[in-house]
């Protein structure tokens, strides 16, 4: 099974399963879990199914091309299921299936791995997905999200798609995926991985020091944007520009730009922005009074 | 008639580290709740658990609640009557409540008069009518580590349910019949495939084996017996003993097959054999390899790679060298085994690839160049970054090798020098990846740079000890001659942890001890407890000057020297671990409170350790035991008098009488051979003597009026006795505390 129909087969499975395909999100993200399918759509009562692929970006995890398993850049596909099927874990077995693994064959377990993002002041409980021994999927059920309690609870289901693939076509290294018939994950991808990881731990030509001056002021500008829009009552802008700060900030973490007192400032920043939106989004409760952040 | 309660909770994947406490749990809480009901159970809850099921079975539950029969006390009678001899509104107001006319109570006597009471009694009811509310108290009295919510709740009028994981089936039978109950889902929530879960008499089996049929099908049953017998031809085994047994005898075998056995220190050092039969439901075991350039790693992360990351069992020869070998625990049949095991070697091979890539990139920075690097990692927002964490403990660690532990100038050069390397491990590739690994990495990183043993042994045991059990590591073995570098080094770490927290505002509080300070202070206290036992020497360590010299960097936050021992409670803090240090080792309460009595108890764990010793020797003498009951006399007749220091000689001239003067010659011509006894560390033998006193005292308090008119002979008398209670509590203890055995032994 190529990449691409690995793709093709989970978009037909949960289509099947009622769920809206969207598209990946057209900005810099660490995780489908910033898609506001996800962040926004977790959030209220409304029920929602959706599927997507997010190509997600670690710049710390960039290895220059040079480790079979650690990408600059990766693919996730994400499903958000509000709210969870009694029969979630099923379903998640049946996609497994629909793809060519079939759990009788193999040894897959749901081990315990709770789920935190700091910068999105979002957790949630659940599971690694061990296939072999190989985590091949991150299973969370949403417990909140931009610091709010979320009700209905949503099941996340986010597929490492490299890593399912590789165990399909029983490759050691990710660049001899068959992305498409004839053609490689490393034909595709291999440049575009020595360059940003130059990038991203900051070899480039520019004086000492200027990179992370760049982008923290990149983050400044983009922080005080997020904050006007925020202001003028622009959910899904204020969420864009919240992205971009988290993103700049993974730039200055993984070029060594920032220490670890700055760090915490950093993320507190960007939670910031993200609780703002998500409550920005659900808007004043009934009583008019916005619910409380909880820690 | 008994008849049998079967409960089983049907839950997706609970965590492993979990379920030993909720199975016990879910036992206690039945039973609690059963026996709250007035259905105590007539034998023992049985109790089981997978990760997918909590199991309890109680086979003998009675079929209706015991008749209920309580007096309800009203208002006194002096006021339930008008004086006409008509009820009074209290009194009327308490039978309107209990539904009766004022005539038909009744009327009891208590120490506080007379009162009226109602005599309630109720019919016990049929238990499968009390059942359901039995199963809501248990639901609701588990109490997990993270609880979750999952729209759930139960019709008690407390709303939310949250559990562990999301409950998917109830088994719930008593007498082979269901008991009805329902956990409904918030109306938010509901939709057709959101429903409430209701109980039942099926159960499931495997996720994905079965014999017969399509795996995962549910299948009824009536009684425990058939439960577990149809559970395990759906290959679940329901008994974690089971389960354990299985993978133990598998390991064996299969690490015979790859010619060696399952490492040893795995067995003995590492919990993953207590933890694999809670991940699985029906196990067995595969054998894997990987290429034999990996044995090049250190042992260290090879073992830590495969069992924290993989939860694999390294495979050793007969000889305990690592082979290129693991097996794995795996949760199904393995008539695919060669798939699932060549899977599991492409796992390891890919993570021993990035093993072995940091073991060679971190080797080409040494760990001397490293200490810049620590600039940049934060110790704690007050406290600044590690590499002043660096500079503190490189002379905290000299100072106390120096100081406390009498080294020489080169072991105390060699101690600074581990402490300004401790922390530099952080900045290494491997320790960011295998956290678990800070300090032995460092060791080993250390070692390689041909550092001598008393440094890299330092660095790499920095952490340790872990436990407060005597033969807790490292060992003297294990220290060579590291002794007293590592002493140095992991008192300097640990020291400075607390100190610097508690000045940073970081004081542990309750249960919240985010820090490990409290973990830290057990160290300190039995590094110093087992200071000549680890070849340290026996000279008393007094551990306020060692907090007082971690507490000088600190300076322009905290109190310095004394002050900062007993203001900031640190005395306190660390008397508590002392107190845990001695509980654990087995003295008892009253033991420990002799101890406490010790005006220098808090300054010396070793001293302490060894007169709880001492004490716990002694006790069973009669003598002692008597002369414990006379300290307590002692202490409180001389109360408020302080010991002036008046020679003891001085008072010859005026304590006459024969009890008196017995006493004083005892104390002048047989205490120095206690003093004696005591510097020669010959504890038992002071104690026995000490005991000696009893009669002298006994006579003492029997033909001598301490409080005597005379002034002057009051204050001699007063005087002797002060004396001695100042010498049993400073060398000895409180040991009045020592309550007499309730049999003579």
């Amino acid at each position: 099974m190529t990449f691409q129909s690995l793709i093709l087969k989970l978009s037909e499975f949960w289509a099947s399963r009622g769920c809206a395909l969207q598209q990946p999100l057209d900005l810099e993200v660490g995780a489908g879990t910033m898609h506001p399918e996800t962040f926004l759509r977790v959030l209220g009562p409304a029920h929602w199914s959706v599927a997507y692929v997010q190509p997600s970006r670690r710049p710390a995890d960039g290895r220059f091309g040079e480790n079979p398993n650690r990408l600059f850049k990766h693919h996730q596909f994400q499903v958000i299921l509000k709210p969870a099927p009694d029969d979630v874990q099923q379903l998640y077995l049946d996609s497994l299936e629909a793809c060519g693994i079939h759990p009788r064959q193999h040894d897959i377990r749901f081990e315990e791995d709770n789920w935190e993002s700091p910068t999105l002041g979002a957790w949630g409980i659940g599971w690694q997905v061990m296939f072999d021994g190989q985590e091949i999927s991150q299973f969370t059920y949403f417990q909140q999200a931009g610091g709010l309690e979320l009700a209905p609870i949503s099941a996340e289901l986010t597929y490492g798609l490299e890593r399912i693939a590789m165990a399909l076509q029983r490759v050691d290294s990710v660049y001899d995926l068959e992305w498409a018939s004839g053609v490689t994950y490393g034909d595709i991808r291999l440049r575009e991985e020595v360059e940003q990881s130059r990038y991203a731990f900051g070899e480039i030509d520019l004086p000492a020091g200027e990179f992370g001056r760049f982008h923290r002021d990149l983050f400044e500008r983009y922080y005080t944007l997020a904050g006007a829009l925020l202001r003028s009552g622009l959910v899904w802008p204020a969420l864009e520009y919240c992205l971009k700060c988290s993103h700049l900030f993974n730039i200055l973490d993984a070029s060594n730009s920032i220490g670890v007192t700055e760090r915490t400032a950093y993320i507190l920043r960007v939670r910031e922005l993200a609780v703002g939106v998500a409550r920005a989004y659900v808007g004043p409760s009934p009583d008019g009074a916005t619910e409380p952040e909880r820690a | 008639m008994d008849r049998e309660l079967l409960l089983e909770i049907g839950c997706e994947e609970l965590p492993a580290g979990w379920l030993p406490g909720l199975t016990r749990q879910i036992g206690e809480a039945m039973v609690a709740a059963l026996t709250g009901h007035r259905l105590a159970p007539a034998s023992p809850a049985e109790t089981f658990s997978t990760p997918r099921r909590l199991t309890v079975r109680i086979a003998r539950v009675p079929e209706r609640q015991t008749d209920l029969e309580e007096l309800v006390t009203g208002p006194p009678v002096s006021a339930a009557f008008k004086p006409d001899g008509t009820p009074a509104p209290a009194a009327a107001g308490f039978a309107g409540r209990h539904g009766v006319e004022v005539g038909a109570l009744e009327r009891v006597r208590t120490s506080k008069g007379e009162y009226l009471a109602y005599r309630r009694r109720e019919r016990g009811r049929t238990t499968v009518d009390v059942l359901p509310a039995v199963l809501g108290g248990a639901l609701r009295a588990i109490v997990f580590p993270r609880p979750m919510r999952w729209d759930a709740r139960l019709d008690d009028g407390k709303g939310e349910l949250p559990f562990g994981r999301p409950i998917r089936w109830l088994l719930y039978l008593y007498g082979g019949r269901v008991v009805p109950f329902t956990i409904a889902r918030s109306p938010g929530a509901l939709s057709g495939q959101v429903q409430d879960v209701t109980s039942g008499a099926v159960t499931y089996g495997h996720r994905f084996l079965t014999t017969s049929g399509r795996a995962g099908r549910s299948i009824k049953v009536r009684s425990f017996d058939e439960y577990r017998a149809r559970l395990l031809e759906h290959f679940v085994i329901l008994e974690r003993s089971g389960r354990h047994d299985k993978i133990a005898r598998e390991l064996d075998a299969k690490a015979r097959r790859l010619q060696g056995r399952v490492s040893q220190s795995v067995r003995a050092e590492s919990d993953l054999l207590q933890e694999v039969p809670d991940l699985v439901e029906y196990p067995s075991v595969v054998g894997g390899t990987f290429g034999v350039e990996f044995l090049d790693l250190p042992s260290e992360v090879l073992t830590t790679t495969l069992i924290h990351h993989q939860h694999y069992f390294p495979v050793e020869s007969d000889t305990g060298r690592l082979k290129n070998a693991f097996l794995a625990v795996i949760n199904t049949e393995p008539d695919n085994e060669r798939t699932i095991a060549r899977n599991a070697e492409r796992v390891v091979t890919a993570r021993l690839r990035d093993a072995r890539f940091f073991w060679e990139a971190d080797r080409r920075v040494r760990l001397s160049s490293r200490i810049e690097r620590l600039d940049t990692l934060v110790f704690h927002r007050k406290l600044g970054t590690y590499a002043q964490k660096a500079r503190r403990l490189e002379h905290l660690a000299g100072w106390i090798a120096r100081e406390a532990l009498g080294a020489s100038g080169e072991a105390a050069g060699q101690a600074a020098l581990a402490g300004r390397l401790a922390k530099t491990d952080l900045t290494t590739d491997m320790v960011r990846e295998l956290t678990e690994l800070q300090g032995t990495m460092g060791g080993i990183y250390a070692r390689e740079e041909g550092l001598p043993e008393p440094v890299w042994k330092a660095i790499a045991y920095q952490y340790l000890p872990a436990g407060v059990e005597a033969d807790a590591p490292p060992s003297r073995a294990q220290l060579g001659g590291a002794a007293l570098t590592w002493a140095s080094v992991a008192l300097a770490d640990k020291l400075d942890t607390i100190v610097g927290l508690f000045a940073a505002g970081e004081k542990p509080t309750g249960s919240r001890d985010p820090y490990g300070l409290r973990r830290a202070a057990q160290g300190v206290v039995k590094v110093l407890a087992d200071a000549s036992a680890l070849g340290l020497g026996n000279d008393p360590i007094d551990l306020s000057r060692l907090v007082a010299e971690a507490c000088a960097p600190f300076a322009d936050r905290l109190p310095g020297g004394t002050e900062a021992w007993t203001g900031l409670q640190l005395e306190e803090f660390f008397w508590e671990r002392q107190v845990h240090l001695l509980e654990r080792r087995g003295y008892r309460h009253d033991e420990i409170r002799v101890v406490a009595g010790l005006p220098w108890a808090r300054r010396h764990p070793l001293g302490a350790l060894l007169r709880a010793d001492a004490t716990a020797k002694a006790r069973h003498s009669q003598e002692f035991q008597d002369l414990a009951a006379l300290f307590k006399r002692v202490k409180n007749i001389t109360k408020d008098v302080e010991d002036r220091g008046v020679p003891l000689a001085a008072l010859a001239s005026v304590l006459k009488e024969p009890a008196e003067a017995g006493l004083l010659t005892g104390m002048i011509d047989r205490w120095p051979e206690i003093d004696r006894a005591l510097a020669a560390g010959r504890l038992v033998e002071a104690m026995q003597r000490l005991a000696q006193f009893h009669g002298a005292v006994d006579r003492f308090f029997t033909d001598v009026l301490v409080m005597a008119e005379d002034r002057t002979l009051r204050e001699a008398r007063l005087a002797l006795l002060t004396r001695l209670r100042r010498a049993i509590l400073e060398n000895f203890g409180d040991i009045s505390e020592i309550a007499a055995d309730a049999r003579p032994v």
